[in-house]
Order: C-alpha cells, then structure tokens, then sequence
C-alpha cells in the first residue's frame, strides 16, 4: 500500500556547548535545572542513549548518574532514573518532574542538600544541525528496508528528538503510520517501545519487527536477553 | 603532508556514520580555515593537525596550518605558561608577558588571515586574536590542556586574549571557564589509518623489539609520553620497581621531545638515573616520526601504564585503548572520560595504586583481555578522528548560525 506522503529520513548531529553552569551541591544543581534552558535539559537526558551504544551505563540519565556518583544518594539516583522520557511530550514537564522529584527528596532528608559532590556537575547543551537524508520512503516494507540503514543518530531524531525537542507530540514513524495507513494499533505500539529496555540497535529492530508484523521466536528472544546490552 | 583517503575510514567506523560525515561535509563546502599552533612536530596538537588538515581538504574545505616562529627564550615562557595554566606552581613576571606580546606581535607581522575561520590551538599562538578586527574570519580558541585549576595569574593573561575570540572549545566540560564567549566541547581523536595506529604484521613488531633489544617473552610495561615531570616518569619507574618485587617484567618508556618543549632534557637525565642499573628498564628517546616503532611498542606490551599527575586528555592512552590494550592510567584531566574504571581501563591514584592494578592484571589475563576489548569499542564510538571531523563541520556550520540551538539545513 501507498502512502499519501513520503516518509523523509532526516539526521541530526548534535555539537555540544558547555553552558558554564555548574553545582557542586545538590540544593544548587536542582536551583540550576529550575531555569536552565531547555535544550540542556533535553541534552542531559538523553545523552546516555546517543553515547552509549555498545554498553548503556547504570544510570539513564546524567542527573542521575551525578547524585549516585557524585554524592551518593542512590535512592535519588534511582528516583531519578526513573523518570522515563517517554512519559513526558515536552520539556516543561519533564523539567517540572525532575524538580518534583529531587525537592521531595530534600524534604524527606533535608541534609543532602548541602553534602558537597566529589566533582561537580557541568550542566551542557547541544545544538543539533538536522539535515534531510537521501531517502525518501513510500510504502512499509520500503521504511523497514531503509529504516534498517540509516544512522542511528536518524533514529534518535525520529524516535526521540522530534517529540520532546520539536515538540511533535509523538515519534515521527508512528505519526506517519497512523496518518497514511489507519494503523493505530501499530502507530501505539511503536510509541509505547521502551527505550531504557533496549540498545539503539535492538530499539531500531524492534520498530522493524512491529511495522513487519514480525513477532520473534523463543530462540530469538532468548539470544536477545542473552545478549550484552 | 600525510595524505589519507577519506574512504578508508569507511570501513572503521559505521557506514552510515561515514554517510552522515559526508552530508556535513556538502553543507560546510566552500568554507576556509586556518590552523595555527606552536609546532609542527612532537606532542598531539601537531600529530592530530598532520592528519585532520589533509582530510578536510579533500573534504572540500580549503584548510591551511601555519605554525608560529619564536625564539628559546618565548618557548621557555610559554611552557612555564603551560604548566602554569595546567595548576604547577610557577613564577609569571610582568617580563614574560613582553616577552610573550612580543613575540605575538613578530608572528602577526609576517601572517594573513583570509579565511573564514581561524582556529588557534593552544595558548602560544593566542596574542594573534590581535589580528581579528583586521579580518572578516570567526576567530576559534582551541584550548587542549587541562585548565580546571590553573594559577590565577597565568589564566587571567591568557584570557585577557581568549575572550576576544568567537569561541572556545575544550577536551571536557570541566575544562571550560567562565567566559563570555560561548565553549564547545570536542574529543581530540586519533587517527587508526595512521602509521602510529594502523595494524601490524607479526614481524613488524619483532623487528621493533629486536631493535630495542626488548624480550617479547616476558611481561612488558610500557609508558609512552614526553620525558615531562607532568606524565610522573619516575613515578612509573617506582611503580614497575614495587611491581618487579613479585612479577618478572620489563619497562620500556618511550618518548620524543618536541621543540616547544625546553624542560625536557632536564627530566630524561633524572629519569636515566632513576633507571640505572637495571637491564629490564628500557629508556628510548625516539625521533619524530617514529610513528611505527612507538605502535610496535604498544602493540607488543602486556600493560600499557599512563600515570599521568595532569593531563590534557592522553592522546597515548586512546592508542593503547585502540589496540586493545589494559591500560592503568591516572585518574587525571581527560583520561577519566577514556577509562571506565574496571571497564575499559584502570584508574589509580598513586604509585602504589598503579602498582596493584599492575599486578592484579598480570595474574588475570583473561579480565586483561575482555578490559582491552572494551576498551577498543570505546574509542571506535568517541575518540577517532571522524568524530572530530563531523565536530568541526558542525562547528563551521553553527559559526554561520551563532545563537541557534537548532540549525536546520
């Protein structure tokens, strides 16, 4: 089947730009993440999924990472690792989550808020060069085809960058689905993957799998979980 | 110059990385850019300046590297700014600033500046920002030493300079100052197709060591650095002395000097002594361009040790890394964003430190391998010089677009 409109694989390399904004001390870092901009709030949670693709670390996010490492409240970290981008459609939101979250923490042990970190935190932010792609796509098995090809950073444009940093709402393989082929279910399913499950790779096979309506075997899975992520 | 084609990467990195690199490319065409530091052989900045500055070219961005003239005397200055700037304690005079402005002020006389941008590395070259009114160029201060604790006084003159400038980049976050200039952020990188970095053959490596007289059948240790105070030369010999008391192995330090680098005869005269005696300490003070014999050393060693007490980012750790190397390295400036602790690499503190690790890694080969397997990967994704390709493209492009955190093209 046909589509209306193309599909347009767009990329985005990203520069990252160090904003001088640092904290050496929680109650600072969560004043820093109140009125920083946007662009590094959106930098700093998702930096572990462009940078780590062979390996993830423990941590999903950068504020996470620091308050575990740093100083050493794990429950924080894990509070804060839980946040998942997925539940948020724009920045303001989530920024509002993660404020949420640490000033509950410094309620419950108000302390920590003043414990000096081993290093500070850097608070950066990323400009993005979004550039259109050679491939222009018309029907699904042609998306999975050139899906499978494209860079990874086209992946994280489409899948990530387009809902929270253009503020699309969605990601852009399900919008088009839902837009050209009444797939809803599909469109869902594909905006539902979680990607703290998964590497970029598996995350892009998975989005493959789906639009092909391709489920895996017992064998399959089990190489997967066995695999290294 | 070396001349390396551009397509041989693509069977380095992810092809479609390698796409991406060429699309940038055709957006930042036409583009120039001159490249101007302190030297043109020995140490990183040369090496990596040898390598980018072909590609670009053949990239479609006309690219020029000029290196400026100075006498002893300024060379002198300008390491004492160095270590200055790097935290050591070391006297700044109002006479070495003349002597600084002065020089600036010879190179300025005898240099163009057409292009469009201009990117200085380092802070020898900085007074050239003299020259910006003059040009329609953006002006770029490439900063690669480790400035999070410089001396006040020190940093304070060279940012008189550096705020004049477009922009900024350094290595790491925690490098960056406070500016009102915005900073970037790049990796340096090395270059896998490059003679210190390509693979060799068997008996490539066994002609190096004969050479050296260096025994492949026993453990080897190598550090491979300038003969500099601020790479811990002899700490590294105490290390393999604490390691040698449990393990037989052999201790090769290798390095060159580089000619904006006037202390370091001082240190291999120290370090010779520090070593004498012992037939298992190998000291080899290599010419430039011994780029084969410095990548058979590496190749050939056990560990490869970089117990660094400062460090910029550690050029010759990311080459160890690439080979596959465990590697036990100080926990210093841009070492730490290489090393993953127990991942990719060791990270120590102190001799004694350095000295466990040594050994922890000599009695578990296996740990030692899957670590250098990692370790390869690590540098596969962040530190080869096409990541600092599509860097600079993207840096020429937001030069154009200043002030847009999304630059659509």
């Amino acid at each position: 089947m046909r589509a209306k409109t193309p599909f347009q694989f767009y990329t985005s390399s990203q520069l990252v730009e160090i904003t001088g904004r640092k904290a050496a001390k929680l109650k600072t870092f969560l004043d820093i993440i109140k009125e920083i901009e946007a662009s590094s709030i959106f930098y700093h949670v998702h930096h572990a999924f462009r940078e780590h693709q062979f390996a993830p670390g423990m941590y999903t996010n950068d504020f996470a990472h620091w308050v575990g490492e740093e100083i050493s409240k794990d429950a924080l970290a894990e509070r804060l690792a839980n946040i998942n981008i997925k539940d948020y459609t724009d920045i303001a939101s989530l920024r509002e989550k993660i404020v949420e979250t640490i000033e509950s923490y410094l309620k419950e042990d108000p302390e920590s808020g003043n414990l000096e970190a081993k290093h500070n935190f850097y608070f950066c932010k990323s400009v993005a060069v979004v550039m259109k792609t050679k491939y222009l796509v018309w029907d699904q098995e042609e998306f999975c085809s050139i899906l499978g090809k494209v860079g990874l950073r086209s992946l994280f444009f489409h899948f990530f960058e387009a809902r929270l940093r253009l503020g699309r709402k969605t990601n852009d393989f399900s919008d088009w689905i839902k837009f050209n082929f009444k797939k809803e279910k599909l469109a869902r399913q594909i905006e539902e993957l979680d990607p703290y499950l998964y590497t970029m790779d598996q995350l892009r096979d998975q989005i493959i799998n789906l639009v092909r309506g391709k489920k895996d075997s017992l064998w399959e899975r089990l190489l997967k979980w066995l695999k290294p992520r | 110059m070396v001349k390396t084609k551009i397509e041989g990467y693509a069977k380095i990195i992810r092809p479609q990385n390698f796409d991406e690199i060429m699309l940038l490319a055709e957006r930042a065409r036409g583009q120039s850019i001159k490249m101007i530091n302190a030297t043109a052989v020995g140490g990183g900045v040369a090496e990596i300046l040898t390598r980018v500055v072909p590609l670009f070219n053949e990239l479609g961005i006309k690219t020029k590297w000029e290196v400026i003239k100075g006498s002893g005397e300024f060379f002198g200055v300008t390491k004492a700014f160095h270590n200055a700037l790097h935290g050591s304690k070391t006297e700044i005079t109002e006479q070495m600033m003349n002597i600084f402005k002065e020089t600036s002020e010879a190179n300025l006389a005898e240099m163009s500046f057409d292009e469009d941008v201009v990117i200085i590395h380092d802070p020898q070259p900085a007074g050239l920002i003299a020259a910006k009114e003059k040009s329609k160029a953006k002006w770029v201060w490439r900063c690669h030493i480790d400035t999070s604790h410089p001396q006040p006084e020190a940093w304070n003159f060279i940012k008189s300079f550096v705020e004049k400038y477009d922009a900024s980049i350094f290595s790491t976050p925690w490098f960056a100052k406070e500016l009102p200039i915005p900073q970037y952020f790049i990796y340096p990188a090395i270059d896998p197709l490059a003679e210190k970095n390509r693979e060799l053959s068997s008996g490539e490596i066994d002609a190096v060591m004969r050479k050296y007289k260096i025994d492949r059948s026993r453990p080897i240790l190598t550090q491979v650095s300038r003969f500099d105070y601020l790479k811990d030369p002899l700490g590294v010999i105490e290390t393999y002395k604490l390691v040698k008391k449990q393990r037989d192995c052999q201790l090769v330090m290798a390095g060159g000097g580089a000619s904006d680098d006037p202390e370091g005869d001082q240190v291999l005269h120290k370090v010779q002594e520090a070593a004498k005696g012992d037939p298992d300490i190998h000291i080899l003070l290599l010419p430039p361009f011994a780029d084969l014999e410095i990548n058979a050393l590496q190749r050939a060693s056990t560990i490869i040790l970089q117990k660094s007490l400062r460090e910029g980012f550690g050029l010759t750790v990311t080459e160890a890394l690439w080979k596959g190397k465990p590697v036990v390295a100080g926990a210093v400036g841009g070492i730490t964003l290489q090393v993953i602790h127990n991942f990719t690499g060791m990270l120590v503190h102190s001799i004694e430190g350095a000295a466990y690790q040594v050994r922890y890694l000599l009695n578990n080969p296996q740990f030692a391998k899957k670590m250098g397997e990692y370790g390869r990967e690590h540098v596969r994704e962040k530190f080869l010089i096409t990541r600092k390709l599509r860097n600079y493209l993207l840096l020429l492009i937001s030069l154009k677009n200043q002030g847009k955190d999304l630059i659509e093209l």
